[in-house]
């Protein structure tokens, strides 16, 4: 109530709002910036960080790396989360494949997505398709457990009505099991996104080799080039913000039929 | 009054098929070493066309019946038969409306109702005019596109009684239709469902608490009591369709049945429903 009675929405765009803080941070890092000295070496002032922005952009750098980390998280994404659909699908749909399946994917799942990067650099050393097999896990785990579970809760009372209008084992998922199970699917896709982008980011800061923001941003470290590591973080940050407003837009689009109140 | 058989009521389409038979009927429950006897030689003949109420109290096994006569339950013992025909599964000749409307939230209500003619043998055209022609029975023209949550309560139960009734079944099964609806919304369903009977024809076996709802819909009540479920008594409606509710006959029997339920010599008029709860 008293949040209507507030009535943010009468400054029509409120997403202004959230612009100050960011706006406010900028001012005191310039301000750092440009004290000199010791405070030089930790800030960079803004116009820096804007001409490293337009070099890398001119030289084409940016948009190879840039276009290198997100190819490889969406193919990880696409890999993981299909086959962690499927296997989800598998467990949620046949008593065997999950008591098959559960021991292990508990177990694995406990390892730290970045606790297998030696053991997959040893085997398939430190190129994109070790990255991409990293990435890709983190996307398998989430998109496995939400699409079991979606399915594990279908009600039974629902099922009933597929059994007397007898809809045989294809009908009964299509038209029951999988709408379903769709909003617990859509929270594993979100978790697995922002999985993929990070474990991206951070396989390529760890392998650092190849093309790759992460790899970018190490190569920028060690030549204490903090306008390039700005740039690289602003771009990594925009584009998660930029992902999950997109996923947010298909699920509210695909789920549209459950209820505001839900 | 004098007794007017269904089938002489103007308008009422009577089938020929849809004759129900349930013959010593039992069902168990098992909880770990004890068992639980749910339903105790049940036997209960059920005319083509005719309305049947069931009444109860919780735990008298009602339920379970129909889940039997549905066909989601075939561990029994016994026989059921449809025209002669063994019960076996589920089957597009037996219809069942639950207490809750169990419309797909995914689903429009067009789409909701056609899926009960998912694998039908008939054109699409076909299909489309029943839906269409169902929505009309149960008086939704208009919200063929609604989603469940845009409806309410007595418009989401209407929609699920005209998905059971789309495949034209010999055998409605009614679980508490309006068990869940308020009262008014109550007594206005049961009059439109007397209505889509005459229009219809088809057999209806109903479960009901109600028992006033009982009366006043079905042309015999039977009245079970429970452990073991039983039938202790079947009272014969001999009033002609659609009814008066005010009907001194009514309320008599009425007042008969709820004695019985509640084992008082005499039930005081202003109990109308008896104590709602789950059946098994």
């Amino acid at each position: 109530m008293t949040l209507k009675t507030l009535n943010l929405n009468a400054f029509k765009p409120v997403w202004l709002l959230g612009l100050i803080p960011p706006v406010l941070f900028l001012l005191w890092w310039d301000h750092e910036a440009a004290k000199g000295g010791a405070n030089a070496l930790a800030f960079v002032s803004l116009a820096q960080v804007g001409q490293a922005l337009i070099d890398m952009f001119s030289s084409g750098e940016l948009a190879l790396s840039y276009g290198s980390s997100l190819g490889r998280a969406l193919s990880g994404l696409l890999i993981g989360g299909g086959i962690g659909t499927l296997v989800g699908i598998a467990m949620g749909l046949s008593k065997p494949v999950e008591w098959a399946a559960s021991p292990i994917y508990n177990s694995f799942r406990q390892v730290p997505i970045l606790g297998w990067l030696p053991l997959i650099g040893l085997w398939f050393g430190s190129g994109d398709l070790s990255k991409l097999i990293i990435v890709a896990l983190s996307a398998f785990y989430p998109t496995v457990l939400y699409t079991f579970e979606g399915l594990k809760q279908v009600e039974a009372r629902l099922l009933d009505v597929g059994r007397v209008y007898r809809l045989n084992g294809w009908q009964t998922f299509w038209r029951i099991q999988w709408p379903a199970a769709l909003p617990s699917i859509f929270t594993g896709l979100f978790q697995a996104l922002a999985f993929t982008w990070i474990s991206t980011i951070g396989v390529e800061l760890l392998f650092s080799s190849g093309a790759g923001l992460g790899a970018m941003m190490q190569q920028a470290q060690l030549q204490a080039r903090l306008d390039i590591v700005l740039v690289c973080i602003l771009f990594v940050g925009l584009t998660g913000f930029a992902i999950n407003f997109l996923i947010k837009r298909l699920s509210q689009h695909v789920l549209s039929w459950r209820s505001v109140r839900a | 009054m004098d007794y007017v058989p269904h089938s002489q009521i103007p308008g009422h389409k009577v089938k020929q098929t849809g004759a129900v038979s349930l013959k010593g009927i039992k069902k168990q429950f098992n909880f770990k070493d004890r068992e639980l006897k749910v339903l105790s030689e049940f036997s209960l003949d059920v005319q083509p066309g005719e309305f049947v109420s069931i009444v109860g109290p919780s735990g008298c096994g009602k339920s379970t019946l129909l889940r039997l006569i549905a066909g989601l339950d075939d561990t029994y013992d016994g026989t059921i038969t449809l025209d002669g025909q063994r019960v076996a599964g589920t089957s597009l000749e037996r219809g069942l409306v639950f207490q809750d409307h169990r419309l797909f939230p995914w689903m429009t209500l067009e789409d909701n109702i056609a899926l009960a003619l998912t694998n039908r043998q008939i054109s699409k055209d076909a299909k489309a005019k029943l839906v269409a022609d169902h929505i009309a029975l149960v008086g939704l023209k208009g919200f063929e596109k609604a989603f469940p949550h845009q409806l309410s309560g007595g418009m989401a139960q209407r929609a699920a009684i005209a998905r059971s009734l789309v495949n034209e079944p010999k055998v409605l099964l009614l679980d508490e239709p309006f068990g869940a609806l308020d009262a008014l919304t109550r007594v206005h369903l049961q009059g439109e469902l007397q209505r889509i009977w005459l229009a219809q024809g088809s057999t209806m076996i109903m479960i009901t608490h109600d028992v006033e709802e009982a009366l006043y819909l079905g042309d015999r009540v039977v009245v079970m009591q429970a452990n073991p479920g039983r039938i202790t008594h079947t009272v014969d409606v001999n009033l002609p369709h659609p009814r008066d509710r005010a009907s001194p006959v009514l309320h008599r029997l009425k007042d008969e049945i709820l004695a019985e339920l509640t084992n008082v010599p005499e039930a005081p008029n202003s109990v109308v429903r008896l104590i709602k709860g789950d059946d098994q």
